[in-house]
């Protein structure tokens, strides 16, 4: 079976946030599995669907650093996306390559992190829920929605972690214990460049990523843009609902 | 009326935080925020809906939470119903 490999490069996260909701809302109609590799420009916070936008994130910081902020229609933590690699599976959920147990699917497609991981001998395992660690500590972090048997998982691969730049953004719920947390986020968040010692670009680990997802998730890969009607969503979504406080500030 | 705070860290589970009002030991309105994860995302609001007029009682939370979750089949992950019942009552 034919998937889609899509790469769009580095896209602001209103933009980003809006290509993965429209290949989803699309692939509801038009059956189809795409894998999406993606960075993120200017620099952002995307905050799970569940957390509150004001409690999670400094605004007026990330105004003074031009860091955007989003919230994801997926569950889970605030993510900051500096130095990373993205990747996006939209998939129907066949219960053959995409099982429909939601634990299993989560596995089964961080198994192409892991698999990708390994290329550049970065050995990798998956803890349940939505985490991806290495020598103990998490190099990716993941999240899933799933829309009319169709499902979305996006997920970040860490090159470069910068835990004082990510708290400078990020609020915690006790300002006296930042320090500390500042220091245990350190001790548990790792970069595949600080695992290495040596630079890792965004290319070679979106590659990487490729490669690790066509030896576990064997669809055939074939390289498509957008179709016209995504991009249509794409601009519909971004203006209508991404960029939108109504929806940044929902909750 | 005053809005009550609570954050908890359910064992082995997500961080819940809780923004309340209540009145004579009953919810008037509830928001429940964190990064857990609810399948569908969209039913928090039905939850949300469905513990007004609840007594603040760790039982009682933790069955009417449970009668939501089996009702509407929903898929919880790192937040539990006692996780959930402990993180309100901890408001009092």
């Amino acid at each position: 079976m034919n998937a889609r490999l899509l790469t769009t490069g580095f896209a602001t996260a209103y933009e980003n946030m809006a290509i993965d909701e429209a290949i989803l809302i699309h692939a509801q109609e038009n059956p189809q599995v795409t894998l999406r590799l993606y960075g993120w420009n200017p620099s952002a916070i995307s905050i799970g669907y569940f957390q509150s936008l004001k409690e999670e994130v400094d605004l007026a910081k990330c105004k003074k650093y031009q860091t955007d902020y989003i919230r994801r229609i997926t569950g889970g933590g605030a993510v900051f996306h500096d130095d990373e690699v993205t990747y996006s599976i939209i998939a129907p959920i066949d219960g053959i390559l995409i099982p429909k147990n939601i634990l299993m699917s989560y596995k089964k497609i961080c198994q192409g992190v892991i698999e990708g991981l390994k290329t550049f001998g970065v050995v990798s395992q998956f803890i349940p829920l939505n985490d991806i660690i290495s020598s103990g500590k998490k190099i990716s972090g993941n999240a899933q929605t799933r829309k009319n048997n169709v499902l979305l998982q996006h997920g970040t691969i860490l090159l470069k972690v910068d835990v004082e730049k990510m708290f400078s953004l990020l609020k915690v719920p006790n300002e006296k214990l930042k320090n500390k947390i500042i220091k245990d986020v350190k001790q548990r968040v790792i970069g595949i460049q600080d695992l290495l010692g040596k630079k890792i670009s965004f290319e070679a680990c979106q590659k990487a990523l490729i490669y690790g997802f066509q030896k576990s998730l064997k669809f055939n890969y074939v390289k498509m843009p957008l179709s016209s009607s995504e991009i249509l969503l794409v601009k519909k979504l971004e203006e209508q609902k991404y960029r939108s406080d109504k929806w940044n500030h929902q909750r | 009326m005053m809005i009550k705070r609570s954050i908890y860290k359910i064992p082995d589970g997500k961080l819940v935080k809780i923004e309340l009002k209540e009145k004579q030991g009953k919810i008037i309105r509830i928001k429940i925020t964190g990064d857990f994860f609810i399948y569908p995302e969209e039913m928090i609001y039905s939850l949300e809906d469905h513990l007004v007029g609840c007594t603040i009682e760790r039982t009682v939370l933790k069955n009417k939470i449970e009668k939501w979750l089996h009702k509407y089949q929903i898929d919880c992950f790192g937040i539990t119903s006692t996780g959930l019942a402990d993180a309100i009552i901890m408001i009092k």
